[in-house]
């Protein structure tokens, strides 16, 4: 019964959180081996990305009304439902083989060629793991909040956030082989792009309040005083951007793995907050009033009829 | 080929939701669905000029229907005479098409585990017979037929009434249309 309800619910929010850290940590990742060297990231880091992008998946697959029948999501190419399910998969399986290249038993670990091609192959649908929960909701024309490309830059920023923060979580527990100072500089990657999303927050909001229609308006009201301001204010403008962006700048290691987890309660907290967002349609005159009397199916009177 | 319409002359709707009853009896709904709610717009105004409307609102059937393009299995799809509708064994209840459709045309089956909607009542239509809701009308406020015969009572309406699309802005083509007194702000 828990799970009766007509729209999204936080089950997809909590997979465009997993799949979104995932796929941008295959984005560094794929940065980092092209553009810096072998080695410079923790083992943990491929293992744990394709975990995330697997745990986004199977959250996706518990989403649906049907979820035996989960394979058909691959069905309808101009879909961009299916697009992403079939770019999550191709990225969950390219992190796995980038993992490969790290275990001396595999006799391809030591082919340098083709662990740069699958670290391409990482960055490229990592990326687009990490953007398209974006596009997807993006697209919405009936949902105000959403609507815009807005949305789309904001997640991938995010995604991004997660996915350091991620690395320097994974780094602290499993050491990188090659120690550089690469992993040294990620809490200040992490305290920059936490700056740049708190820039980029405020202006969306600014935006859809002031420079958008009636409707995003209103939606957007939700966010500023509504049901969803202390949460979005307090939980992640607060403790999920500002107070990690301020742990991310000291040099004390606890520090800078107490503001990542931070990072990532607040991206989970975010996504929650904007799949929550979508709820709100572009509403006609009177609808609203209409649908709230409306029964549920689980009223006192129905059950007793069908006693 | 025929494109299929519906007229919505709001100035004869009473807000009697005969539509709603006759729909949810013959498609045989569970309670807390609705394919075509009838909301009531108003009052609006200082009496005594006073205004009220009743708005039945239905699937637009549109003609660039996103939540065609939404569904990742399939199951949503229009016809050439432009229904849209859900194969039910397609449907995996994933809700894109849901979240899609900007006029919450689109329910929940928590019971089937699939996506619901008005398809105009396309057996009834091929067998040249109206939808439940347009034949129950006792009012005559909800008129059915082909924009593309030119002898059709939806084609003149159409043609000659100037009748609003709902959310039009969003370039969605919506083949429902509403007549609506000029002193009624949708």
């Amino acid at each position: 019964m828990s799970q009766k309800h007509e729209v999204w619910g936080w089950m997809l929010a909590v997979d465009f959180f997993f799949a979104g850290m995932g796929g941008g940590m295959l984005v560094i990742l794929g940065i980092l081996d092209l553009f810096v060297g072998e080695g410079r990231i923790s083992l943990l880091a491929p293992f744990m990305a394709a975990v995330f992008i697997g745990i986004g998946s199977s959250l996706l697959i518990l989403e649906l009304g049907r979820p035996f029948q989960a394979l058909r999501v691959f069905v309808n190419p101009k879909a961009i439902l299916t697009f992403g399910a079939w770019c999550m998969s191709f990225a969950l399986t390219f992190a796995l083989v980038y993992l490969s290249f790290g275990f001396d038993m595999f006799f391809w670990s030591s082919w340098i060629v083709a662990r740069k091609i699958v670290a391409i192959l990482c960055f490229v649908f990592g990326l687009i793991v990490a953007t398209y929960p974006g596009i997807l909701l993006g697209r919405h024309k009936g949902r105000p909040f959403w609507h815009g490309p807005g949305i789309m830059i904001l997640f991938l920023l995010s995604s991004l956030v997660t996915g350091v923060a991620a690395h320097v979580l994974c780094g602290l527990i499993v050491k990188p082989a090659t120690i550089t100072d690469v992993l040294g500089t990620f809490p200040a990657w992490t305290a920059g792009l936490l700056a740049f999303q708190l820039l980029l927050w405020f202006g969306y909001m600014w935006v859809k309040k002031s420079g958008g229609t009636t409707a995003e308006a209103v939606a957007t009201e939700r966010w500023l005083s509504g049901d969803l301001s202390s949460s979005f204010k307090v939980g992640f403008i607060g403790l999920g951007t500002i107070v990690p962006l301020i742990l991310s700048l000291s040099s004390s290691p606890a520090a800078q793995a107490v503001g990542a987890v931070l990072v990532l309660l607040g991206g989970a907290l975010m996504r929650m907050l904007v799949v929550r967002g979508g709820e709100d349609r572009t509403w006609f005159p009177g609808e609203q009033k209409y649908r709230s009397r409306l029964p549920k199916g689980n009223e006192a009177f129905l059950k007793a009829w069908n006693k | 080929m025929a494109r299929y319409a519906m007229v919505m002359d709001t100035r004869r709707c009473v807000g009697c939701h005969s539509c709603t009853v006759a729909c949810r009896v013959h498609n045989d709904l569970p309670l807390e669905m609705i394919y075509n709610p009838v909301v009531t717009v108003g009052p609006t105004g200082v009496f005594p000029n006073v205004k009220m409307a009743h708005l039945p609102l239905i699937c637009m059937h549109c003609g660039n229907s996103p939540c065609v393009d939404a569904c990742p299995t399939g199951a949503s799809q229009q016809r050439p005479d432009g229904i849209v509708f859900v194969e039910e064994k397609k449907c995996i209840s994933c809700k894109a098409c849901v979240m899609a459709c900007p006029y919450g045309a689109r329910v929940c089956n928590h019971e089937k585990g699939t996506v619901q909607k008005c398809n105009f009542c396309m057996d009834r239509v091929d067998e040249g017979k109206l939808p439940h809701c347009v034949k129950t009308c006792h009012q005559k406020a909800r008129i059915f037929g082909d924009l593309e015969d030119e002898t059709s009572e939806v084609y003149k309406l159409v043609h000659t009434k100037h009748p609003v699309r709902l959310l039009g802005e969003l370039n969605t083509e919506p083949y429902v249309f509403y007549i609506v007194d000029s002193e009624v702000k949708l």
